[in-house]
């Protein structure tokens, strides 16, 4: 019986494969570091957390607004992008991404990853 | 005395204003002056006094719809309001009120007209709806001497007489005439700017029968409601659990908060009208892994609210780092004795003692859970904010 840590260095290690995305990370809805898969180690805690807070606001202002829960909240910068979801009410998911990859292929892989972290963090 | 049923205004000026006394509220262009002239009638006929007002730059009829804009029903006070009407013989439209100045344009006639309305009504709140528009029409000099000659008619009959002006580009000898010589109170009510105008304040700038206080006020306009005192943002902080956003929700008309798991992991937001009082209060999260979160959100607050659990002096160090994190020192602050229905609650006391506080570091005991002890710490925070009456 293989341990929810190394379920989740699977899936984080799947996701890292994909074309483009230089880090991911999983975390708890509160901020909490799972695991993270990045070479700034030392910056993953305050990636958890901010993640966590970027996607918790975004959820409340949208569905404050009565326009329902976001399906991910993506950061842009000029040398980079940040995507977080949501995987279940326990779990959220976020990925880096360089600036030149189209992101289709790499939400689609998130979706699946999200969906396989909500199952095993159930 | 007469209140203005301006908040904390009355207290600025010792209670409210005295018969016979002038008052100017002197009005930067831009800013929302004219609804102090009328929250000021308004007050006066609510505590049964009669009230006068001299509309120049819209109709009676407007000016009525307006006082129902900021839900205040005059209708129910109609035989103790008069409209002396110096607007529509203006634009050629029939009156029908009692008092009419048939040539607004001519000082002689203005003054003919107050003077009767002063002779005749018993000792009222007289409210010239706009002093600037009465001295665009007639002309600065002469208007100067009919003010200066009606505040003193408005002496002898035990009248108050308030004037709105807004401070228009008029000739410097006028502007500081009105401000320094011709009435007993000088209100400034002004904004704050930055390309547009993004807060207003009134203070006293000057008033010969209560002590002068340098204080100003921020403020907004409700329609409904009417001047409300304005507090942007008070910060809630204080270490994990120690009830933070209850205290938010307690506290609020509305309040939303952004929590997963139990814990605050971006802000709670509340909105708080509380006796003439509208502030925002913001609540931070408290553990470790979103101090630059916190950094973020504690940026520009006039008060803090230090919650902590009463059950809990290990987090009291946790407290005091939180003061630092949002830099709140030199802000004035209350510290909020959370969950004192616990059993083993330290008393405000005993957490003085251990947090080594100053002595003039208020600790209200409170359960916030229970909104006990919420609003008595509102209102110590609002009174230090506004630097108490």
């Amino acid at each position: 019986m293989p341990h929810v840590i190394d379920m989740v260095d699977k899936i984080l290690a799947d996701l890292k494969k994909v074309g483009g995305v230089e880090a991911c990370a999983a975390a708890t809805r509160d901020g909490l570091l799972i695991r993270a898969l990045m070479q700034q180690e030392q910056f993953a805690e305050s990636f958890a957390a901010m993640s966590a807070t970027m996607l918790g606001a975004a959820e409340t202002a949208t569905s404050e607004l009565g326009k329902g829960i976001p399906n991910r909240v993506i950061v842009e910068s000029d040398h980079g992008r940040l995507i977080a979801v949501g995987a279940g009410p326990k779990a959220l998911l976020m990925v880096l991404v360089n600036s030149n990859t189209g992101l289709g292929l790499i939400l689609l892989e998130l979706e699946k990853s999200a969906a396989k972290l909500k199952e095993i963090m159930i | 005395m007469i209140e203005t049923g301006i908040p904390k205004l009355d207290d600025f000026l010792g209670g409210g204003v005295p018969k016979g006394k002038s008052l100017v509220y002197y009005i930067q262009p831009g800013v929302e002056g004219e609804v102090f002239g009328m929250q000021t009638i308004f007050n006066t006929l609510k505590c049964n006094g009669t009230g006068v007002f001299i509309v120049s730059s819209t109709s009676p009829d407007t000016t009525r719809g307006q006082f129902k804009e900021f839900g205040w029903d005059i209708d129910m006070f109609k035989d103790r309001l008069f409209f002396v009407d110096a607007y529509n013989p203006l634009i050629g439209a029939p009156s029908n009120e009692k008092y009419v100045v048939l040539n607004p344009d001519n000082i002689e006639n203005f003054n003919k007209v107050i003077t009767d309305v002063i002779k005749e009504l018993p000792p009222s709140t007289i409210v010239f709806g706009s002093l600037s528009t009465i001295m665009d029409l007639c002309g600065e000099k002469e208007t100067i001497e009919a003010v200066k000659n009606w505040n003193k008619l408005a002496i002898l009959y035990n009248h108050i007489i308030v004037y709105n002006f807004t401070a228009w580009p008029y000739s410097q000898e006028t502007l500081d005439l009105l401000k320094k010589e011709m009435f007993n109170a000088v209100i400034s009510i002004g904004g704050i700017a930055e390309r547009v105008l993004f807060g207003q304040y009134f203070g006293i700038l000057k008033s010969d029968w209560a002590k002068e206080t340098k204080k100003s006020m921020l403020f907004r306009v409700l329609r409904p409601g009417g001047i409300k005192l304005f507090i942007p943002k008070i910060l809630v902080t204080g270490p994990f659990d120690a009830g933070k956003s209850t205290f938010v929700h307690a506290l609020s008309t509305r309040a939303i908060s952004v929590d997963r798991l139990g814990t605050t992991i971006a802000l709670d937001h509340g909105h708080v009208e509380y006796k003439g009082f509208s502030a925002d209060v913001f609540g931070t999260p408290s553990q470790e892994r979103f101090d630059p979160i916190i950094k973020l959100i504690s940026g520009e607050s006039m008060g803090i609210f230090l919650v902590v659990d009463s059950t809990n002096p290990t987090d009291f160090v946790r407290a005091k780092q939180m003061l630092e994190i949002t830099k709140s020192y030199g802000l004035p602050f209350v510290v909020v004795a959370n969950k004192q229905d616990l059993p083993g609650a330290m008393t405000p006391e005993d957490i003085k003692m251990q947090f080594n506080l100053p002595n003039d570091v208020p600790i209200v005991p409170a359960s916030a859970k229970d909104k006990k002890g919420v609003f008595e710490a509102f209102e110590v925070l609002i009174n230090k904010i506004t630097g108490g009456i």
